[in-house]
């Protein structure tokens, strides 16, 4: 718990990390203002077409959108922090001298990046939550089937689908960690889990890869579509969730393997 | 007296390059033992291995009671200040020494409060010793702790070792300042070219190094037996290290010694003989 507490003021203290903060604040804002002040709608993306008819569009429009590349990024830049960030500044002997196994620190750093991304996660929900229903109010959203979704029962449908692209998230932490790990660079432990990100949604673009593309990391940031028909479909929800485990424990018992063996120098 | 660090057989190589080469050192407790070497010689990756932070291809390692310090530059975290620093280096040892007390041990109270990203070199440094003195180490590893202090700032530090180790705490200090090893160690450890090639006292060091003025009844002779042998007034200098066979080979041919006076060499001789 030493090294979570540690790991989490260090990351309250850096200026990257709040401004990531405010980002998920205020962008959800500002696309809702930008929304509100032209005549037309962004029709050719998910729920584009009713984010003036329902509050509850312009949240999920948001999380369409950032889970293309902002939520790789976001494990990213907080994990390379959390890991790289040591490199940068030479801190490892630091941490590495005291009472704490390598083990210790390692499990520390991996809960406080995922804390944090979390919170972000969370932070960005909530955002677009109430900045959707500024814009468009609490009126009924209708579903990729066509059917209504009444108030309440949207505003939980929302923020489920939100909470599903948690799983990803972390399994892009670990992704993430694992890079910083291998390559000691902030760049690539930040960069990294971006560039694959994208890579992962190109490969599945061109659909030549078939059912390997559920295999990607990428994949589960969609499943929540099956929340929002008549009949609620959850098994990709189900699917992505053991692929993001697979990745996850792939990555992290890797990377840990590597901490522990590092020779710092 | 009990040893404080025991390594026996340490190698280690880095790919093709080898840095320690079955390297032996043995720290008695409670003395300021130096480490010396020139640039390459494996005195940095001897010391990771000593704090954890390099595994050893072989060898062991006994240590008694907890070690801490630091090698090369000391790490810190830029965006927190000074005192941040340490109280996050504190949250992760069981049993840490007062900040306050360390930040006053090591002059860095009226700037703790700032940042560390605008700090100096000599600062970091002293930021540096502070997080070491924080774990309250048995077994204190400094290395090159005057990098970057004025001199005022190198004699604090120097005061605060003699001090520390008055306190009964063992130091192990690396550094190319030879003056502070001489003034501040009683034993030392040269490592050249990855392996060990003096380990003992300071003052045999020397002494092994310096030459020694001879006289005796029959100085013309005595003079063309020695290896290495200057001429000096009322007699002539020879190295040191080969006294005793000398002085026996004297003997045996029937001239007798009248005086033999030890010549004190500054530090730095002794080493470049070692180094060279």
């Amino acid at each position: 718990m030493s090294v979570l507490k540690v790991e989490l003021r260090k990351l309250a203290a850096q200026g990257p990390i709040l401004a990531l903060f405010a980002v998920c604040v205020f962008a959800p804002m500002l696309v809702a203002i930008v929304l509100g002040l032209q005549d037309g709608l962004p029709k050719d993306t998910l729920f584009g077409r009713y984010v003036k008819d329902s509050g509850f569009a312009l949240p999920l429009l948001v999380l369409g959108f950032v889970g293309l590349w902002g939520f790789p990024l976001l494990a990213g830049m907080v994990t390379g922090l959390v890991f790289a960030g040591e490199d940068a500044h030479g801190t490892w002997q630091l941490m590495l001298t005291r009472s704490r196994s390598r083990s210790q620190v390692f499990s520390g750093k991996v809960l406080a990046a995922s804390l944090t991304v979390l919170a972000l996660l969370a932070t960005c929900a909530v955002s677009s939550l109430l900045s959707g229903l500024a814009l468009s109010g609490d009126r009924s959203l209708v579903d990729l089937t066509g059917s209504s979704i009444g108030g309440r029962r949207a505003a939980l449908v929302v923020l489920t689908s939100w909470a599903t692209a948690a799983v990803p998230l972390l399994g892009f932490v670990a992704l993430s960690c694992l890079l910083s790990v291998v390559s000691g660079s902030a760049v690539i432990g930040t960069g990294g889990p971006v560039v694959l990100g994208l890579l992962m949604q190109l490969l599945a673009l061109v659909g030549s890869f078939g059912v390997a593309t559920n295999a990607f990391l990428t994949t589960p940031f969609t499943a929540w579509h099956g929340l929002l028909r008549d009949r609620v479909y959850i098994a990709p929800l189900w699917q992505g969730a053991l692929v993001c485990l697979v990745w996850s424990i792939g990555c992290l018992l890797a990377a840990r393997r590597l901490l522990l063996r590092r020779d710092v120098t | 007296m009990p040893s404080a660090v025991v390594a026996r057989g340490l190698t280690k190589a880095y790919g093709e390059q080898r840095a320690l080469d079955a390297v032996d050192l043995t720290v008695a407790q409670g003395t300021v033992h130096g480490l010396l070497g020139p640039n390459g010689a494996g005195k940095s990756t001897l010391l990771r291995i000593l704090l954890g932070l390099v595994r050893p291809d072989s060898g062991m390692v006994e240590l008694t009671g907890t070690v801490g310090g630091f090698v090369e530059a000391p790490g810190a975290w830029p965006y927190l200040t000074g005192r941040q620093n340490l109280e996050l280096v504190a949250a992760l040892d069981d049993a840490p020494a007062e900040v306050e007390e360390v930040l006053r041990q090591v002059g860095l109270l009226d700037r703790a409060d700032t940042r560390v990203k605008g700090w100096s070199l000599g600062m970091r440094q002293r930021l540096g010793i502070a997080a070491a003195l924080l774990r309250q180490p048995d077994v204190l590893v400094l290395d090159e702790p005057g990098n970057g202090l004025d001199p005022l700032g190198a004699r604090e530090i120097r005061d605060l070792v003699r001090d520390l180790a008055r306190g009964g705490r063992t130091v192990l200090l690396c550094s190319h300042d030879l003056a502070e090893v001489d003034e501040l160690c009683q034993d030392v450890t040269v490592l050249v070219a990855s392996k060990v090639v003096w380990n003992g006292q300071m003052d045999e060091l020397k002494a092994r190094a310096g030459r020694t003025f001879v006289a005796t009844s029959d100085d013309a002779r005595a003079f063309e037996l020695a290896v290495g042998a200057e001429p000096a007034f009322g007699g002539f200098t020879v190295a040191a290290g080969d006294l005793d066979a000398y002085v026996l080979d004297l003997a045996s041919r029937g001239i007798a010694v009248r005086r033999l006076v030890g010549e004190d060499v500054p530090l730095e001789v002794a080493f470049r003989e070692l180094a060279t």
